[in-house]
């Protein structure tokens, strides 16, 4: 191994990182978004009584939690078009396939810190008079969402590396941009190690935080 | 006097199992009604369906002149009420639990006026002063700003009876209230049960306190194996049962 390493050019080229940085922000905020938003909705149907409410949501969670995400995101792209005709962006595809695939997850993070809370919360609540949704808002979730926030971190930070998948519909996250830049520079080993490390050093201090949060709040228990 | 609480041919099975075979109980308003029996007869099922945390199958449940739960129809049958009627009529009852189950993740003066503010819509500022009263009357006033972990097990059921009686309620339903207190703790919530009674409170108290039941109920109901075996005053209960059942239980529990 008598490699000679030239990061020089990642350096020079610094910009291209700086821009995909932004795309895979961006499509990581969104699939956020989707995320939380829709996994909450999922969750909640879930947990109905009516089957008309929880046997779509059991569908859905359980479709996207038994493919693969890169399926996922190449059937929205090529495939949903030819279906439907509801042809979207690279990027909007990837954002929206991404989110619908986070919901499933978020959904099921949602339902175990619902179902965590004990019985007796629900039957104290119920009570004093509280209907579903005062004792969801009130009692419930206020609790539960604390013992959501360590697992939504860490699925959080598995949609950050997920984004790398658009590479896959050539939209311009870092992944994707690293390879190009590769095909001008020839350098895939200085940019392929610069861009692991830059995940690494992204995605370690939320992983970290996520277990801090989770032993604090067990020590509380 | 007319009944608060009526119950007639009350049934309730989970699945297979049939908890409750048929329950008649009438409850005058400021009585206080002891239900003891072994464990497994029904009568914390019985009590939970009094406000409808238990569904009853069968039967009627009846607080003053409202159906428990259910809605008569025109032709005879009956079908669940809508849920926010069934919230306002448990608004009516307070009920402590064995385990307490206090918010924590609040106060326990936001526990106490939580139903009155969220359930009632009351002032703020007017719940506040009634919880303050009703805290120093449980006799836990020092401790208002806490939260519920930091109490013990006592002051915690105390605090529950607190945040009950917030609500106003016309009736007080206790499920084995001491069962989960170490017995130094067992005392203290008592002694609120009493001072409650005293006041002219109705109350419905599942326990396997049998002093409690024998000093403080006006009667006391036994069951055994989701029947009603017998129900008279206290006295005739504990010193001449009328049933071998009963007899046979109380002589095992106050050995």
């Amino acid at each position: 191994m008598d490699y000679t390493w030239h990061f020089q050019v990642v350096w020079d080229y610094r910009a291209v990182f700086v821009r995909g940085a932004i795309m895979t922000a961006q499509i990581t905020f969104w699939a956020t978004l989707i995320g939380l938003t829709l996994g909450m909705a999922l969750g909640l149907m879930r947990r109905s009584q009516l089957r008309l409410l929880r046997l779509p949501a059991a569908t859905f969670i359980e479709l996207f939690r038994s493919t693969p995400a890169l399926v996922q995101l190449v059937w929205i792209y090529y495939a949903l078009p030819i279906l439907t005709g509801l042809q979207m962006s690279n990027t909007v595809s990837v954002s929206i396939g991404l989110g619908l695939h986070a919901a499933a997850y978020f959904a099921e993070i949602f339902r175990a810190g619902v179902n965590s809370i004990s019985k007796g919360q629900w039957d104290a609540a119920r009570a004093i008079g509280m209907t579903y949704s005062q004792s969801m808002r009130r009692i419930i979730l206020p609790q539960a969402v604390r013992r959501m926030i360590p697992p939504i971190i860490n699925e959080f930070a598995s949609l950050i590396k997920l984004t790398t998948l658009g590479s896959a519909l050539a939209v311009y996250e870092l992944l994707h941009e690293a390879n190009n830049l590769i095909n001008s520079t020839y350098r895939p080993l200085e940019i392929y190690t610069v861009l692991a490390l830059a995940f690494a050093v992204l995605i370690y201090p939320i992983i970290y935080a996520s277990q801090r949060l989770e032993q604090r709040w067990q020590i509380r228990q | 006097m007319t009944a608060l609480i009526r119950a007639s041919n009350v049934q309730k099975s989970f699945g297979p199992l049939h908890v409750l075979k048929g329950i008649d109980l009438e409850i005058a308003r400021g009585e206080v009604l002891a239900i003891i029996g072994p464990s497994g007869s029904g009568k914390s099922t019985f009590l939970r369906c009094m406000n409808f945390l238990e569904e009853y199958d069968h039967g009627e449940i009846w607080l003053g002149d409202e159906l428990v739960g259910y809605r008569q129809k025109p032709n005879g049958t009956r079908v669940k009420q809508k849920p926010e009627h069934i919230a306002k009529i448990r608004a009516r009852m307070g009920m402590v639990f064995q385990n307490f189950n206090l918010f924590p993740h609040m106060s326990v003066l936001d526990n106490v006026i939580e139903g009155p503010t969220i359930v009632q819509r009351r002032p703020r500022d007017e719940a506040v002063a009634q919880a303050k009263v009703l805290l120093d009357r449980v006799g836990l006033s020092s401790k208002i700003d806490v939260y519920p972990e930091t109490l013990s097990g006592g002051q915690q059921q105390r605090a529950a009876i607190a945040r009950a009686l917030a609500m106003n309620p016309e009736v007080m339903l206790f499920d084995e209230p001491t069962s989960a207190l170490d017995p130094e703790l067992v005392g203290e919530v008592l002694d609120v049960m009493r001072a409650l009674a005293a006041e002219g409170m109705t109350m419905v108290v599942v326990t396997h306190e049998m002093g409690f039941a024998r000093d403080v109920a006006d009667r006391v109901m036994m069951m055994d194996n989701g029947n009603r075996i017998e129900i008279d005053t206290p006295q005739k209960i504990f010193t001449a049962p009328s049933h071998p059942r009963t007899a046979e239980f109380l002589q095992r529990v106050l050995r």
